[in-house]
């Protein structure tokens, strides 16, 4: 379903398209005896809370023990979750959603839309002090910011319970994307007599309550967790896996070693070992696009350097880069070489014909050479030197030492490579203390703007500090207009002629997923899965 | 011996204290903090985030506010990254895994360090000898990031004998291969050091003077000359097990064992000051207790010490 479609249904007050959801069983499926689903995580996870995770693995656990007011299906499709349904006032800024009413929490009590009003009003408490406040000021939920701020109590969140199966949400304007902002877990409804119980400690085996496919009932911190079947919940008997494991490995390599002990079902790829990996198994290891982008930010504020703010030298270093080389060479891994900011995987967006993307790498090169050289650099003028800022890590210093070589060979540069621990860097970089730096980005939500709002000039996240009135214009006309899609692609044209950052490549996700375990989203680019949808079928 | 210790306990309490604050301010001085992140937090919401953490309060009020905690409450504070829990509960997770494979480890060591050692030593210069030698030098070289890797290789893929990490609540299966991995270079040590002090041993005069009585040899060995050759030993055991227990970060990040290791490379990327500073409490209380520990066995072992004390 597109986004268009979304909205027409929800103009039209319709039900979602239902079916998509729960395990989808092909007739005559041969299920596995044992339906246990064990996977690696990187990390120990930040928190089980909804309203306090704030990384990507804990969230995929939160999806599994909460359930939102929408779930996506597995091409990233909206599809009823605790809510069947909802309407849009005319004026686009009163949600209604329309609650299920045989949604139950573990303990048995049922979903009400009270739980979400206790849930939302908690992700904006002061004294949650959650990080992810944020993502309620984005989803413009009136009153948000003031209660953050501690301007208004946090009773004055704009959503109401008139009854326990409807669900009111005024917002502060218009947004066209409103509704597929509910998947995620910040939105999640939580228990208030469970957390009023337990306090800081709701959240442990045996005192969580939860209202998902699936019950936390086993947490050793750093090593496993365990969440098993919820026989309460509403469609249970469609959810086919009894039991999901996390196993946290900190070493890749290792991780892809206990992948091959049968230790895991699922495991990331090291960085550079897809293409062998494909080869060996090639039905294990997938390639999937995701919704991230990876560039150079040049430092255009005062403290970066002159040369900098020639419109003609970002032009030149950015088509003197062959991103075919950095993503078929160095990389290998199924990423896509990037010429607009906004991956082309997000949905609804298409991506606009820019000029330098459809020229061939010579004549790119050709024109670079000329650019920096009316500019006064490079051959013949002032040498072209700067500092290229990374964090520490293997995949990122070979991306910079062949970009350094291509800005040398095509064009003189002499470019000096420095990486730094990650939180230094994040802390050079946010105060423009850096020449040109590394960026990357990954999507809030399925939605273009997620991407091209971190070029506005308010943007706490515009590093590079470039302002164009135009863009920040066209930005916010599409806070509430209903057909973006030519207001991004005028952004995206100002972006490729302003060259205010580098777009290299936009990432995959490069993942081994045994061959018995079916149903994973993979055309999903937010990569949102639910246990609930995936299966073990036994082996041949 | 009783005010010995006393004495010692005593004198731990300044340094401790000196060391707490020179961590504490060492740590801040790392750019950065536990929030920054690559999606900067909007002003206020950093603001909200600071004061639920007390982090907003000036350094030297922290500073107080945590001793003050730690002396009344034991209340180490609560972990910046891992939400859900506090420092005193994590560590209370992970201190019982890293010690129970160290203690282990620290029996292996022990347990084929000293008989390579003394073989090697009675039978001096021969085929033992040079096996035994060429064995210690061959674990030494090899350090646990080579060598965990291979036996994972070995025992997990090949052979399907091991699990190739977790800790499954300690079952010994989880714990042979950390244990090995960990002590195979300090075994290797102890195995030359007792080679050593062992020879040493055997040419001094009173064990001529036990031989020309015409005692047994192995009267000789066990009652008079093993028990002074393991002096050194002893000594160089005690820093050991600290470094065992906390120089065992890659055996936790590698085996995913859960223990201490882990949260301490974790704190000190994601600036998770009071997990670190706790796990720095946790480290110089234990080097201070394992110290007095081999003191004690010293001074119960050599008469020499236990007259001085």
């Amino acid at each position: 379903m597109t986004r268009k479609s979304i909205l027409l249904s929800a103009l039209l007050s319709t039900t979602l398209v239902a079916g998509a959801y729960a395990a989808d069983l092909p007739a005559g499926t041969d299920l596995a005896a044992d339906q246990t689903f064990t996977y690696r995580v990187l990390d120990e996870f930040s928190s089980f809370d909804p309203q306090v995770v704030e990384d990507v693995e804990g969230a995929n656990v939160v999806r599994d023990l909460f359930e939102g007011l929408y779930n996506q299906d597995a091409d990233g499709n909206l599809v009823p979750g605790v809510a069947l349904s909802h309407t849009v006032s005319d004026d686009n800024m009163t949600y209604t959603f329309t609650l299920r009413d045989n949604a139950k929490w573990s303990d048995g009590k049922p979903v009400t839309a009270g739980d979400f009003v206790y849930a939302w009003q908690r992700a904006v408490a002061p004294e949650l002090a959650s990080p992810y406040a944020w993502y309620m000021e984005l989803m413009s939920i009136e009153n948000a910011s003031a209660i953050i701020a501690g301007e208004k109590p946090i009773t004055d969140l704009a959503v109401e319970a008139p009854d326990d199966h409807t669900f009111v949400v005024h917002l502060s304007q218009p947004l066209p994307y409103f509704a597929k902002m509910v998947t995620h877990g910040t939105t999640f409804p939580s228990p208030k007599w469970a957390i009023e119980a337990h306090g800081s400690e709701w959240t442990r085996p045996g005192n969580i309550v939860s209202n998902g496919a699936y019950v936390l009932t086993e947490h050793v911190p750093k090593e496993r967790s365990v969440r098993e079947r919820n026989t309460m919940y509403w469609d249970n008997e469609h959810t086919v896996l009894d039991k999901v494991v996390t196993l946290v490995i900190g070493d890749d390599a290792q991780a892809l070693t206990r992948y091959r002990a049968g230790e895991v079902e699922k495991t990331d790829i090291p960085a550079g070992q897809y293409p062998a990996l494909a080869e060996e198994f090639p039905e294990e290891a997938y390639a999937l696009p995701r919704l991230c982008n990876y560039y150079f930010t040049f430092n255009m504020s005062d403290t970066g350097p002159e040369a900098f703010k020639d419109v003609r030298v970002r032009q030149a270093l950015s088509m003197s880069i062959d991103r075919n080389v950095i993503v078929d060479q160095v990389l290998q891994g199924g990423q896509f070489p990037a010429y607009t900011f906004t991956p082309a995987a997000t949905a609804g967006f298409e991506v606009p014909d820019v000029a330098y993307a459809g020229m061939t790498q010579a004549d790119r090169d050709k024109i670079a050479k000329e650019l920096l050289a009316e500019a006064g650099y490079g051959e013949g003028g002032e040498p072209l030197s700067f500092t290229y800022l990374y964090n520490t890590s293997d995949a990122h210093q070979q991306v910079a030492i062949v970009a350094s070589q291509m800005w040398k060979q095509k064009l003189g540069a002499e470019v000096t490579l420095e990486n730094q621990e990650w939180k230094v860097f994040l802390e050079n970089r946010g105060a423009q203390n850096f020449e040109m730096a590394r960026g990357a980005w990954c999507g809030d939500y399925n939605e273009a703007s997620t991407f091209l709002d971190l070029l506005t000039s308010p943007s706490g996240y515009n590093d590079g500090k470039y302002s164009n009135a135009r863009v920040d214009e066209l930005m916010t006309t599409a806070k509430s207009s209903q057909d973006t899609q030519p207001l991004y692609t005028e952004v995206e044209q100002i972006l490729a002629d302003e060259m205010p950052v580098v777009p290299v490549y936009h990432y995959s996700t490069n993942i081994m997923l045994k061959d018995s375990v079916e149903g994973w989203p993979i055309n999903n680019v937010e990569q949102n899965w639910y246990s609930k949808d995936l299966y073990k079928v036994a082996g041949e | 011996m009783l005010s010995y210790t006393l004495r010692r306990i005593l004198a731990v309490i300044p340094t401790l204290l000196i060391l707490i604050v020179i961590c504490f301010y060492l740590m801040r001085l790392a750019p950065g903090g536990p929030f920054t992140s690559e999606k900067p937090l909007p002003d206020a919401v950093m603001k909200n985030v600071l004061e639920r953490y007390g982090l907003d309060e000036p350094l030297h009020v922290q500073l107080w506010t945590y001793m003050k905690n730690i002396l009344l409450h034991f209340d180490f504070g609560p972990s910046f990254a891992q939400k859900d829990r506090t420092v005193n509960d994590v560590i209370s997770h992970g201190f019982p895994v890293t010690i129970t494979y160290g203690f282990w480890s620290a029996v292996f060591v022990l347990l084929c360090g000293i008989p390579l050692g003394v073989i090697a030593a009675l039978r001096h210069n021969s085929f033992w000898d040079y096996t035994m030698t060429g064995l210690a030098i061959f674990s030494q070289i090899f350090p646990n990031f080579v060598l965990a890797p291979l036996m994972v290789l070995l025992f997990t893929l090949w052979l399907g004998l091991l699990p190739g990490g977790g800790w499954n609540g300690g079952q010994w299966a989880y714990i042979v291969m950390p244990a090995i991995a960990l002590g195979t270079s300090y075994m290797a040590s102890v195995a030359r050091l007792t080679r050593g002090s062992m020879l040493e041993t055997l040419n001094s005069p009173f064990i001529r003077t036990a031989r020309a009585k015409g005692l047994p040899e192995r009267t000789i060995i066990w009652r008079h000359a093993l028990k002074p050759a393991l002096l050194p030993t002893i000594a160089y055991m005690s820093p050991v097990f600290v470094y065992m227990i906390t120089g065992s970060v890659f055996i936790d990040v590698f085996f995913s064992t859960g223990g201490i290791g882990q949260d301490f490379i974790d704190g000190a990327y994601s600036r998770d000051y009071s997990m670190l500073l706790g796990l720095a409490i946790l480290y110089s209380v234990l080097t201070f207790a394992l110290n007095l520990a081999v003191d004690l066995i010293y001074a119960w072992i050599d008469p020499k010490v236990r007259a001085g004390l």
